[in-house]
């Protein structure tokens, strides 16, 4: 062993004891752990202001809590997904983020400038750059380094590493720098999970991101004074180091991920609800949208803590990114989100709303639950989306909890089904996330049709149930990973009916659920003519009143009153199988509903009754927002002219009204451009 | 002067009342050619549904964006015709006004011969004249770009948000400012021509911009008080039709008819704005022909 290494050794020792005595310096957030720990990080970094880059130094602890023997450890180095265009995430980006005509000084990277074992010795040259996912070898966002020695079940890894991080300027996607803004998400080597006796650890895709083990966090980020820093748990201490820079302590534990920012111009906000203390970090812009943020994170703190279970972290972070960095908007990170507004947000757009009740609600389905985003995103974005639909809907009322304006009333699981109708069967639910057809079909299969899943799914099983399995699904598997089959597993349980036929269908197929009225005929039956109302009309459905029994007999007997024999042809025309009801409304109000397993092809309903037909309607109740079509859900026998004038009216009306000035025209233009 | 001008053109355009009903004929027809193929496309897909019943109440976004969703051949086709339609209606408008002022100048009571002869004895010109007002209209088209210019200037390339927002509504001001510009020259650039019998268009136009810039404030100011009237008279119609989405057969029939009233009036502004514009032209320009 060389002076050199005995040195290197002393210092890792010391190094080690400091850790282990700053360990001890840090507050205890759980007296119990919620979660196993596997993968826990000690990490010291610093802003360089002028350059912006980021030098780290990071201490992983990996504990083996599997029966296996494990010989290496591969890592996600996320930021190289930015170091040249013929990353995975490049490639599959390509016309999205804004990564096409991207300059070379625009990018970022992740250089990893050694690794060490707890002995000092230097195991960089080891590591290797893997692509488990399409074997691009220009894609280096997954390293693996091989141990010294195998670690058994129940021993602890330790890993040191130097890394130096450029972020792309400005943020392409979820990370990056923008002038006196940083966000940092995916910063860090971080470790992937073993799990099902294999290494689960995906390469940075464009449209999935997030799998990792729980740990335990204690981060030191080191900026100048000037900078407000937000960033995933607590901070328990800042430091000023007396040279116009600060060091900010962070600790957080039961958390999979971390994530900072700061800017000099962030305003900060405070509030409470759920003895959860809330900070929002606005733009100076966006000041005068504080309350709205504040209420908006309240209401989703509070709703979910109702409708699912207990949010057990002390502090919620909002931050509002900076203008010419959106791509860092809508994200989410244990205890920290980003949301999105523009100066100038109406009220009657509850924009803001929905991004930060949906950012919020990814700490129960991404942060706590923590499902395989990679490969199970609709367990995330999907389940997320519902709990969105749902909080809205109750807490901005059925109508127009998205758009309130004028006559322009839009519901949030409206404005998500109607970007499912587009293609409701492009692709099944269940896909890795990079094996979409198209990043719109990875956005429908994961955000909407899930959401509309689950909604049809609450209004078969009843809202109580829905509830019920919703909170048995969380409470059960927070902080464990679950897949879908778990969730599946808790539905079956919870609702006490075999609900894999409904599943095996909505998740695992691409089937689209389209139930259609295809004809109503409503005919007299002239009695005068000895009609024999028992052939003509067999399996008709007899009158069902006394007075209408009366007066069917009238007409056999050659009365006066007229008997009519109506059919409703009701069809399934896509694959997915599903039980509906079929409503028939007559002349003078009756309505009768029907049941129909939805099993075959088609189905006729026959009626005779002394009043014609008017309409049919399959889901009356508007209970399958996964129809892939309303409009033919219903028939009328007579044309509805009335509605179809209204609408050629005022169509007419707004095209003579747009000849006449089309300078309107520029005023759209804008409106549109600025939200 | 604006004021006795415009109540002048009010005056003269009531007494020609035929005109205001062919302009208006023009706005029906043009509108008709895609809001009949529009209801035939609607009537299809939605007619004999309980989804068209709907849409006798209101704005029904699910039918909306279905509709949009499954019809987009044919709304693209829809779209075409929106393009065609237009440039029919600024073609005849085009033909019509030398019909209006061929009668206006003369100052006689509307008759069918000489509307229809000034309208079919300008038009060549007023086509030739409106190609020559083309670069025009791109310079004032480009007035918006000043605001983008200035916020550079001062700003940077990385304003404020709050700088972007209400720069954008100075821009929107500038852009109808620029298009307000532009339809005075070219009225007054038309007025010249049948005033002097002028040929060559790009001196009708030159005619126009000096007339207008000559007589900046009166002109603008003319142009400003009727364009302002017909915004009075969109939020006077907005306030009524509001009031009437009950989906009834007789609210319908009302509903139309304070549509078409509104666009009527519409076609009275516009025909006033000439008609005073011709009233102020001879005050200032010394032209004695009224």
């Amino acid at each position: 062993m060389s002076f050199a290494n005995r040195i290197l050794n002393r210092s890792y020792f010391i190094l080690i004891l400091l850790a282990a005595s700053t360990l001890r310096a840090q507050p205890v957030l759980f007296q119990k752990p919620l979660s196993p720990r596997i993968a826990n990080y000690d990490i010291d970094v610093s802003m360089d202001p002028k350059s912006h880059l980021l030098k780290g130094h990071e201490l992983l602890t990996w504990y083996n809590k599997s029966s296996d023997v494990i010989t290496a450890i591969p890592f996600h180095l996320y930021q190289n997904a930015f170091r040249n265009n013929k990353s995975t995430f490049m490639r599959e980006s390509a016309g999205s983020f804004g990564v096409k005509d991207v300059k070379e000084e625009e990018l970022g990277y992740i250089e990893i400038t050694s690794i060490k074992l707890p002995g000092g010795e230097d195991i960089t040259k080891n590591m290797r750059f893997i692509q488990p996912d399409d074997d691009n070898a220009e894609d280096k966002t997954v390293a693996i380094i091989p141990l010294a020695a195998a670690l058994r079940p129940g021993e602890s890894a330790v890993l040191s590493f130097d890394f130096t991080v450029k972020f792309p300027q400005p943020p392409r996607a979820r990370s990056g720098i923008k002038d006196e803004y940083i966000f940092a998400g995916q910063w860090f080597p971080k470790a992937g999970v073993y799990t099902d006796g294999k290494w689960n650890c995906h390469q940075y895709h464009s449209n999935t991101e997030f799998f990792a083990d729980f740990g335990v966090y204690n981060v030191r980020i080191t900026v100048p004074d000037k900078e407000i820093v937000g960033a995933t748990g607590i901070e328990y201490k800042v430091v000023n180091n007396g040279d116009g820079i600060s060091t900010h302590y962070y600790h957080a534990e039961d958390v999979h991920d971390f994530a900072w920012t700061s800017s000099p111009e962030y305003l900060e906000f405070k509030g409470k609800a759920e003895n959860v203390d809330i900070r929002v970090l606005l733009q100076p812009d966006h000041a005068n949208q504080a309350q709205r943020h504040l209420d908006a994170l309240k209401t989703a703190i509070e709703y979910f803590h109702k409708l699912y279970g207990d949010y057990p972290y002390s502090n919620f972070t909002l931050v509002d990114p900076r203008r010419g960095a959106l791509g860092t908007g809508g994200m989410e990170y244990p205890t920290l989100v980003t949301s999105g507004t523009a100066y100038g947000m109406p009220e009657c757009l509850r924009l803001p709303e929905m991004v930060i009740i949906h950012e919020f609600g990814h700490n129960y389905w991404y942060g706590m639950v923590a499902s395989n985003e990679f490969e199970e995103s609709w367990l995330d974005e999907g389940i997320n989306s519902y709990s969105e639909y749902q909080i809205m809907s109750e807490k901005y009322g059925p109508d127009a909890d998205f758009l309130d304006f004028a006559c322009c009333r839009i519901n949030d699981i409206q404005f998500g089904r109607s970007q499912y109708i587009l293609a409701p069967s492009t692709d099944p639910v269940i896909r890795y996330g990079w094996e979409y057809y198209s990043g719109a079909s990875y956005g429908v299969n994961s955000y909407m049709k899930p959401g509309l899943i689950l909604t049809t799914l609450q209004n078969y099983l009843g809202k109580e149930t829905m509830l019920k399995l919703m909170r048995t699904y969380f409470e059960r598997w927070r902080f464990k990973h679950p897949k879908t089959k778990d969730f599946i597993a808790v539905a079956n349980e919870v609702s006490g009916e075999d609900l894999n036929w409904f599943f095996d269908q909505a998740l695992y197929s691409n089937a689209t659920l389209d139930y259609s009225v295809e004809k109503v005929t409503t005919t007299d039956l002239p009695a005068d003519k000895g009609y024999d109302f028992n052939r003509a009309v067999e399996g008709a459905v007899p009158p069902s009143t006394p007075a209408q029994s009366e007066k069917a007999d009238s007409a056999k007997t050659g009365g006066t009153v007229k008997m009519y024999f109506s059919q409703i042809d009701v069809r399934r025309i896509g694959t997915f199988k599903f039980p509906v009801e079929v409503e028939a409304t007559f002349e003078g109000g009756e309505k009768v509903r029907e049941k129909w397993d939805g099993q075959d092809l088609w189905k006729k309903f026959r009626y005779l009754k002394p009043e014609r037909l008017v309409s049919a309607c399959v889901d009356p109740d508007g209970k399958i927002p996964l129809d892939a079509n309303f409009t033919n859900n219903s028939k009328t026998v007579q044309t509805q002219r009335l509605g179809i004038n209204k609408t050629s009216a005022q169509l007419l009306f707004w095209v003579q009204s747009l000849f006449d000035m089309p300078e309107l025209l520029n005023l759209v233009t804008f409106l549109t451009a600025l939200f | 002067m604006i004021f006795s001008a415009a109540k002048k053109g009010v005056i003269d355009v009531w007494q020609t009342k035929r005109i205001i009903i062919v302009y208006y004929m023009a706005s029906l027809l043009t509108g008709l050619l895609v809001a009949y193929p529009f209801s035939m496309i609607v009537g299809n897909f939605a007619g004999n549904s309980l989804m068209g019943k709907k849409l006798g109440g209101g704005i029904d976004f699910d039918f909306l964006f279905e509709f949009l969703g499954k019809n987009s051949g044919a709304l693209s086709a829809l779209g075409g015709l929106i393009i065609i339609a237009a440039a029919a209606f600024a073609l005849s408008l085009l033909f019509l006004s030398g019909g209006a002022l061929t009668v206006y100048v003369s100052g006689e009571r509307y008759s069918p011969g000489q509307f229809w002869g000034g309208a079919a004895h300008y038009f060549g010109r007023f086509f030739r004249l409106m190609l020559w007002s083309l670069p025009l209209l791109a310079v004032f088209f480009c007035l918006q770009f000043l605001e983008t210019l200035f916020v550079r200037l001062f700003f940077g390339s990385d304003p404020y948000q709050s700088i972007t927002y209400w720069g954008g509504w100075v821009r929107i001001g500038l852009a109808f400012i620029g298009i307000l510009l532009y339809y005075v020259v070219f009225d007054y650039a038309r007025i010249h021509v049948v005033v002097s019998g002028e040929r060559k268009m790009r001196l009708a136009i030159l005619e126009g911009i000096k007339f207008a810039f000559r007589h900046f404030f009166s002109v603008f100011l003319l142009a400003l008080l009727l364009f302002v009237s017909g915004l009075l008279l969109l939020a006077a119609y907005n306030l009524i039709s509001d009031k009437l989405t009950a989906p009834s057969g007789f609210i319908l029939l009302l509903l139309i008819a304070v549509q078409q009233l509104y666009v009527f009036f519409r076609m009275y502004l516009r025909l006033t704005l000439l008609s005073g514009q011709l009233k102020l032209y001879s005050q200032l320009a010394g032209q004695i022909f009224l």
